[in-house]
């Protein structure tokens, strides 16, 4: 495992409503980078580097505290605590402490922690009943034992209590990287579709709300938003995003030879159904090499032995793109059955699909 | 001339007649273009109206509501579609509607209903796609909210899925005939318009859904 210093600063804990703590925050792990390009910020006020190649650099790891403490207290006029230790846990709770970790003892020092620094009350409350006061001593129970007890996350920590993960589950802030970079001005701020519309009416406000309304109903993903980009065949051309991601602006508006002109299929199967064709002689309706139809269908059966009598079709129009990256050969199909129902089936991978439904 | 200065003259008779609107709000239409314009009442859709378009499963119902929606899309008004599971995003470009005004909630899982009441205030015009047959009640309190919000509801129905209540304006498919060449070219749409309350054109009609352009177009 990679030793790792790590450097927390308590003040930064506490984020400041202005906005100046994501700043402090930003202008030292810029100075840090500076230092070690492999710097992270992995929480507000909580830095690691790996040590080692700083070490080498610098003339060992006292060398590089001492830089570092000097650099946080020039940047970020704090003073901040330095630990080293072996894996991002044991490297948080050694700065903490302010210790160093000799370099193979950090096992026996994660055995020794309270069961608390675990993070996860319930686990430490229960296990202190049960006379287990340090991690090594949770560590040391059966893994069957602590399942039977306990849910998913605590089996993830008891690994970690093991030395198998060498992070704690909530240990990184997730949304700080983002963040960051729109303090850098290098990711638009906001989640919303702002300027996308051009100017903004009352209605696309009482959109906006309805859309909330639903996702808050059935989850982030229910309402879509659909655009077009460039491409030859329907299902290529559409997009559906969920509401509220951000959409590239960007219009297509490159001519695409060869593409399928309208009418296009009204429902366009995100999933498309395997289907069969086969002829009048009950054979399978193939694709040849030359982009021919082996015979000229007859019947389309669905998976679930439903036969359609297919009355005309039209193509197949082959389509292979993309041959350098890998084999990938289309054709596509209009067919008209009996019943009056117009469908566009996809031959791919020596099978038929069905991608559409002229509905 | 400012609206706060005291001494407002007083307008003559002729033009305050003139001024008044001659329509409540409640009575405002979504105007609907080409083909449906002259085939139905006041050349557009009643805001708080329920319109049922019904077809067997394939012939042309979504494409029909689909269609309903270009005139006001283009005038930027906002529409939903509820319960429809794959659109053919590109054929209702085709159509002429506005994608970024449209809300899709594709696969509502049961809730379409509520689905649909939530994005009632949202939209103005809202396609809804029911799963199976509506219950009474469910329908009953859809409509009253419709109704009450001012949008007009699209229902699209199937023969399994039948809307349990009347219509203000229905459209049914009766009859599809695809015309082609060596590929599918158009599709012939004979379509019967009735409804209730006030003069319709009853009647069969073709029309043209989707053209060679993929648009909906008078025969």
């Amino acid at each position: 495992m990679e030793r790792l210093l790590a450097i927390w600063i308590e003040a930064f804990e506490d984020e400041a409503p202005d906005g100046s703590t994501l700043r402090d925050h930003l202008a030292l792990l810029e100075a840090l980078t500076i230092l070690c390009p492999f710097t992270e910020s992995i929480r507000l006020g909580l830095f690691v580097l790996p040590i080692r190649g700083p070490s080498r650099f610098f003339g060992g790891e006292a060398k590089v505290l001492e830089i570092v403490r000097g650099t946080v207290l020039d940047v970020a006029h704090q003073q901040p605590r330095l630990g080293i230790a072996d894996g991002l846990f044991c490297a948080e709770v050694a700065a903490r402490q302010g210790r160093v970790i000799a370099p193979g003892a950090s096992d026996s020092f994660r055995r020794s922690l309270a069961l608390s620094t675990l993070g996860r009350k319930d686990v430490a409350t229960t296990c202190q009943r049960l006379g287990l006061h340090t991690v090594g001593s949770f560590a040391n129970l059966d893994v069957a034992r602590v399942a039977e007890r306990f849910n998913q996350q605590a089996l993830a920590l008891h690994r970690v209590a093991r030395g198998e993960l060498f992070e704690l589950d909530g240990q990184r802030d997730l949304k700080l990287a983002r963040r960051l970079r729109q303090l850098r001005g290098e990711e638009e701020v906001g989640d919303e579709q702002l300027g996308f519309f051009g100017q903004r009416g009352a209605g696309d406000d009482r959109a906006d709300a309805a859309a909330h309304r639903v996702r808050r109903r059935l989850g982030a993903e229910a309402v879509v938003v659909a655009s077009l980009r460039g491409g030859r065949v329907p299902e290529d051309r559409a997009t559906l995003v969920p509401w509220g991601s951000p959409l590239s602006t960007s219009r297509d508006s490159a001519p695409w030879p060869g593409q399928m002109r309208a009418p296009s299929p009204a429902t366009t199967l995100a999933r498309p159904v395997a289907v069969q064709l086969r002829d009048a002689s009950d054979h399978l309706v193939v694709m040849e090499g030359r982009g021919f139809l082996s015979e000229t269908p007859a019947t389309l059966l669905f998976s679930h032995q439903l036969r359609r009598e297919v009355i005309w079709h039209a193509g197949p129009w082959p389509l292979v793109e993309r041959w350098w990256v890998l084999n990938r050969r289309r054709a596509h199909l209009q067919i008209l059955l009996v019943s009056g129902e117009a469908l566009l089936l996809t031959a791919e991978s020596n099978r038929w699909w069905l991608a559409g439904i002229y509905d | 001339m400012f609206a706060f200065s005291p001494n407002r003259p007083t307008l003559p008779e002729d033009l305050i007649a003139r001024l008044r609107p001659v329509a409540l709000a409640k009575s405002r239409i979504l105007p609907l273009g080409e083909p449906w314009g002259p085939l139905v009442p006041n050349a557009g859709l009643r805001r708080g109206s329920t319109v049922v378009v019904q077809a067997q499963p394939g012939l042309g119902g979504l494409s029909l509501a689909l269609s309903l929606l270009t005139e006001s899309s283009a005038r930027g008004h906002w529409a939903g579609v509820v319960g429809v599971d794959d659109p053919g995003v590109v054929a209702i470009a085709d159509l002429g509607v506005d994608l970024r005004r449209v809300l899709f909630v594709p696969r509502p899982r049961g809730a379409w209903a509520e689905c649909a009441a939530d994005l009632l205030d949202g939209v103005d015009l809202l396609i809804v796609r029911p799963p199976s047959r509506a219950s009474h009640g469910a329908a009953r309190r859809l409509v009253d909210r419709v109704r009450e919000r001012g949008t007009v509801l699209i229902i699209l129905a199937e023969p399994a899925s039948l809307w349990p209540l009347p219509a203000d304006l229905s459209f049914d498919i009766t009859q599809a005939q695809w015309s082609t060449s060596s590929r599918l070219d158009a599709r012939y749409l004979t379509v019967r318009i009735g409804g209730r309350g006030e003069a319709i054109r009853a009647g069969e009609h073709v029309v043209v859904l989707p053209s060679r352009r993929g648009r909906c177009e008078a025969n």
